[in-house]
């Protein structure tokens, strides 16, 4: 039995706990609107901006999409996005190394996304800081390109840990370096045994059918 | 550097529960920091330390309390200690299948001055 002192105060608090609440009044919003939403993360470089663009020039026709970007200076990926096709809104975090569940918020208020539609928020670049703040999406997609270590699983396991579905992108690149997906696989089966994969080229779209079908294939 | 947000998520919420009671002194906040948390105490308790003036926590003493990982074998269901999330069982070599200490991440109390 603790014995608390005059004037402590006992708490118990979990520090994320009003990020967690905030999550999960925007998952809300989604189940309530019937939208698909994805948290895409990675390192810097991985090519989630390519893969959103290619996502949808394959989608549109079918499906309405909406994008949040985030990135600590500039809104060259949010043009990017909407030169594409898709209405995209720009988070700058400044300093901040991850987007959290209230800039979430705040992005839905300025851009009304319709039901129905997939909402993709592409994280800041960062491996580290995203995994701890959920943002109240679906499902949280991690993208490794092949340029990087296939031992990144076991440096960087919170992530690997919290994805559901691990992109291997730029497969074109890989009769060029030295990266062995079975490795990659293995390294990060063994952190998260239910992790799904993806070989990507968002280049030559090899595994964009698959993608867009894994998409689709969830429940809104 | 997510240890700075998470300073500021700190100070937020020892404002809203000191407001809740009426307090406008902090003397001491005593936070749990468990070693597969993914947090870094040594860098948060910076980041706290930095960011405390002009705020309710300006001039509390802040305490870490360390908790030390522990997890269940998926091999031989043994419990052992993790001091980081890529640890193996010391008996027989394999992964966890579960955490059962160390993931703490909270404010545990807060002393009225």
């Amino acid at each position: 039995m603790v014995k608390w002192r005059n004037g402590e105060i006992p708490l118990n608090i979990d520090i994320l706990s009003e990020n967690n609440r905030l999550a999960e009044r925007n998952r809300g919003y989604f189940e309530g609107r019937q939208v698909v939403c994805l948290n895409l993360v990675s390192s810097p470089g991985s090519g989630k901006t390519t893969i959103l663009e290619k996502t949808i020039a394959s989608m549109i026709a079918r499906r309405k999409i909406f994008v949040i970007e985030g990135d600590q200076q500039t809104a060259r990926d949010a043009e990017r996005i909407e030169k594409s096709g898709a209405p995209a809104i720009q988070i700058n975090t400044g300093s901040g190394c991850h987007l959290d569940a209230n800039m979430i918020q705040l992005a839905l208020k300025k851009m009304e996304v319709t039901a129905g539609s997939v909402l993709f928020i592409e994280n800041v670049g960062n491996l580290v800081c995203p995994a701890m703040f959920d943002l109240g999406e679906e499902k949280r997609v991690v993208v490794i390109s092949v340029t990087e270590g296939d031992d990144k699983p076991l440096k960087y396991p919170y992530m690997f840990q919290s994805s559901h579905l691990c992109i291997i992108n730029k497969t074109d690149l890989l009769p060029y370096v030295d990266f062995n997906v079975e490795t990659v696989m293995a390294n990060a089966r063994q952190i998260n045994p239910t992790l799904e994969f993806l070989l990507m080229s968002a280049k030559t779209g090899e595994g964009m059918k698959q993608w867009v079908e894994w998409v689709e294939g969830l429940k809104d | 550097m997510h240890e700075l947000s998470l300073a500021t998520e700190v100070i937020e919420l020892a404002q809203r529960e000191a407001g809740k009671r009426g307090l406008t002194v902090i003397e001491e906040i005593l936070i749990e920091v468990g070693d597969l948390s993914g947090v870094e105490a040594d860098a948060f308790e910076s980041a706290l330390g930095l960011i405390v003036k002009g705020s309710i926590l300006e001039g509390a003493e802040i305490k870490i309390l360390r908790t030390p990982g522990k997890a269940k074998c998926s091999g031989c269901n043994s419990e052992f200690d993790m001091s980081q999330r890529m640890a193996t069982c010391p008996g027989c070599g394999s992964f966890p299948s579960e955490f059962s200490g160390g993931e703490e991440f909270r404010v545990v109390s807060l002393l009225a001055g």
